[in-house]
Formats: C-alpha cells, structure tokens, sequence
C-alpha cells in the first residue's frame, strides 16, 4: 500500500511543476502583511510500544508583522500521558532576506528560528520541538516556485533543553541536532484558473530528516501530502509520514497530520 | 479668496488637462490563487480604491477609483510589496486633453511630475496609457536596463528637490 501511494506520487510528479504552501514545512516566502492565519494541527501518531495512537493538538496563530517578517504562536496539548492536555507552546519567526521575483516564478530565501517550552516527559531521544521537547531551533530556507511547481529546502540546528519538569535524560552531549527538509508541490488543480472561489489541489512530497550532532544517529521519514484550498483562503491539508531511516529512536515514528487553516487577508 | 481662486484654479487645470481613468498592475512571483487573492484584498483596503477586477492566470489587476479620488500610485505598489510579491508592470490610463510631452523632459500634469522616457514627443490627446518605469514599477532587472535612457539623477531616486517625479513612456 505504502509502495502504491509513492508510486502515485512519482507518476504525478514527473511532468514536474507545483505549489509551496507545504504540509510539513514552511517555504522562505511569507504571508502578506497584515494578515491572520489560524491553524488547528492535528497530529495522529502511532505509538509503536503502547500500540496506542497519541492524538496532538497544535492550535496555531500566524502574523504577517511586515511584508519580510512574519510569526507563529502556538499551543501544544496531547493525549500522550492519557488525558487530554496543555503541554507547553511555541513562538515561531521568520524573516524573509531575498527574493527575485518574475511574473509565475520566483526564488526567495528566509531565515527562521523557533522556541518552544514543554512541561510533558521527556520520552525520546530525537528533539521534537513542536509539542515534545522544550528548546530552540534556528535555520535556513530556500524555495524556488515556477509555474505550477515549487521546489523547497531547509537546515537548522536544534538545542534541546530541559523540559519544564523533566530533564533531557540522554546525556548533555545529545541536546544538538540538525533538521533538513526536502520538498516538492505541484498544483494539480485547477488546469486553469478563473476565480478565486475554484478549489485548488495541490500534492505535495516531503522529505524530513534529522541527525544527531554527537552520536551521528539520524532519522528519515517521507511525507506524502495533498492539499486542498477553498475560495482561496481557506485550507485543508493531510499527510502521512513515513519512516524510511529509524537510527534515531522515537516513541511515535510515523503518522498523520490533518490541518485546518483559515486566512484573513488585510486584517487590520 | 484669492488663495481659494488659486486652489480652484490648479484643481481645474489638473481636472482639465489629463484625468487617471484606471490602472493595471500585473505581480510577479506569484501562481496561486491564495496569493493573488491577498494582493486584491490589500488593494480594495485603500480608500481611493473603487473596484478591483483580477485575472488570476496573468496576476494582473484592474484598478478603477472613487469618482475626484486623488489616486496614490506608490500606495499601490506598496499593497502589493506587503503581499509578498513585486510590481512587474504597471500601467495607468488617462484621459489626456492636449498635453504636449517632450522626450528626457518633466512635465507638469496637474500635481503630479512625470518624467517622459524613450518617446518621441508631441502632443496627447484623448485615452492614452502610460507606462510607469520607475524602482519597483517594473522589474529590477528592467529599471537597470532603462537606466540607459536618460542622465538624470532623478531616474535612480525618483525625486527632484523633495518632490516625486514619475518616469514614464507610452
């Protein structure tokens, strides 16, 4: 089944050409200035000890500060520990440094980083910033959009703290990783656009990886995507990821991710 | 009273020798809708701004506005720079009545300076649309390649004395 999806995948992408607006990662472009953003992320992520699905709600809010600038805040709550509840939060930023623009293309760069607290246990040994370890994480991303194609990558380096209550419990030596993405959208639909209140889809494929900086252990996961946008602000993604490279231990390795998101243009 | 004549007068003449009946911007570095949708949105937010019609497919908007509405052509550029995107071609159209124009030369239309490029002079009349090449008016790669087209220092600022003046060609 999994081959299946991938196969699709490979097959729709090969004319080549799609959207940046990805699921699992952000592009280096920005949203417009004065605008709000609200997110609802869902995570269902397989506990593969406990044979359990651990539900994560990532309630999320984004600012467009300036046309260069924008911010995420975030919640996190989870089902992780049996009952439904807050666990911490995170502030997102980043900041768009170069952009060369052409009428259907564009390369732009940003630069991001992102803290979070968490007062959850600490359970795994790969640093997951968004609704498991308290930390900070700053990166680079480059993307590149040319008609209806856009191709995206990004590293940043990641520091696990302690979390509120706990401690990082894998050694002082562990707390440095690096994250690096790799992705590709296409839109599929519409063929051809007349209106804003057309459904666009869009498919998208991610590759997001990790390696930690003392042991060397990394992990890889691909992420197939689709994406649906209405009346051209509103959006529905889903995804799943996919462990490819499992050195790196982690409690929930593969998923999915449901999100909801509203945009409101020139809000103020 | 007599400033009051002269006020009446200069509106007159602006009024009477070229009137802006709309203009045309097309983005760039945009292809969704999502995108396109957050330039429109931002420019119907300026009070100046009548109706905007947009053609998703060529990122171009149509700007029509209020009726005696003093129209801010660097505010609606800077709507679209807000977006995320930048300004590949702008065009105005105007309703000229007589309007002798000269190459490399300011003319005053109204309140407004513009500066005409690579024209051959003349005079204007009725509907005409003019061309904007100023920073940000067209394509960086494009106001570079102008740069050719006149001597003056006015090109790279966009000002003379404080005061802005718009290069243009037809």
């Amino acid at each position: 089944m999994q081959r299946l999806i991938l196969l699709l995948f490979a097959f729709s992408f090969k004319a080549a050409a799609a959207q940046e607006l990805y699921v699992f990662t952000e592009p280096a472009s920005n949203m417009a200035a004065k605008s709000i953003g609200l997110r609802a992320n869902n995570y269902l992520m397989f506990n593969k000890s406990t044979k359990e699905t651990n539900y994560h709600l990532v309630p999320e809010v984004m600012w467009g500060l300036s046309k260069k600038i924008m911010i995420h805040a975030e919640a996190f709550l989870s089902n992780r520990n049996n009952s439904f509840v807050a666990e911490g939060g995170g502030a997102y930023i980043k900041y768009r440094f170069y952009s060369v623009d052409e009428v259907h293309s564009h390369f732009r760069m940003a630069l991001y980083g992102r803290y979070s607290f968490n007062n959850s246990d600490v359970h795994q040994q790969v640093i997951d910033l968004i609704g498991h370890n308290s930390g900070y994480e700053g990166g680079l991303v480059a993307t590149k959009l040319k008609n209806k194609v856009a191709v995206s990558a990004s590293a940043s380096y990641l520091y696990a703290e302690d979390n509120y209550k706990e401690k990082f419990i894998y050694g002082n030596k562990n707390r440095h990783a690096v994250n690096y993405t790799a992705s590709i959208g296409k839109l599929m639909l519409p063929k051809e656009y007349s209106s804003y209140k057309q459904t666009n889809v869009n498919l998208m494929l991610e590759m997001l990886g990790q390696v930690n900086l003392n042991t060397g252990y990394s992990f890889l996961d691909i992420a197939p995507s689709v994406q649906f946008i209405f009346l051209s602000r509103m959006r529905i993604d889903a995804g799943y990821r996919i462990p490819l490279v499992k050195d790196l231990s982690r409690t929930t390795p593969g998923g999915f991710l449901v999100r909801l998101e509203y945009n409101i243009f020139n809000a103020y | 009273m007599k400033n009051l004549i002269i006020i009446a007068l200069v509106l007159f003449s602006f009024t009477a020798n070229a009137q802006v009946k709309g203009v045309t911007i097309q983005a760039s570095g945009l292809t969704c809708s999502m995108c396109s949708n957050s330039i429109f949105k931002a420019l119907q937010k300026l009070d100046f701004v009548d109706k905007v019609d947009a053609n998703i497919k060529t990122s171009s908007f149509e700007i029509s506005f209020k009726p005696n509405a003093v129209v801010d052509f660097d505010k609606l550029k800077a709507k679209v720079e807000d977006a995320g995107f930048f300004v590949a071609n702008f065009t105005v159209t105007y309703n000229f009545n007589a309007l002798a124009i000269a190459n490399d030369k300011h003319i005053n239309v109204g309140n407004t300076v513009f500066h005409f490029l690579n024209v051959k002079g003349g005079v204007l009349s009725g509907e005409k649309k003019i061309r904007f090449l100023d920073k940000g008016f067209v394509s960086a790669k494009e106001f570079k390649k102008n740069s050719s087209l006149t001597k003056m220092a006015c090109y790279k600022t966009g000002k003379e004395l404080e005061k802005r003046i718009f290069h243009v060609t037809i």
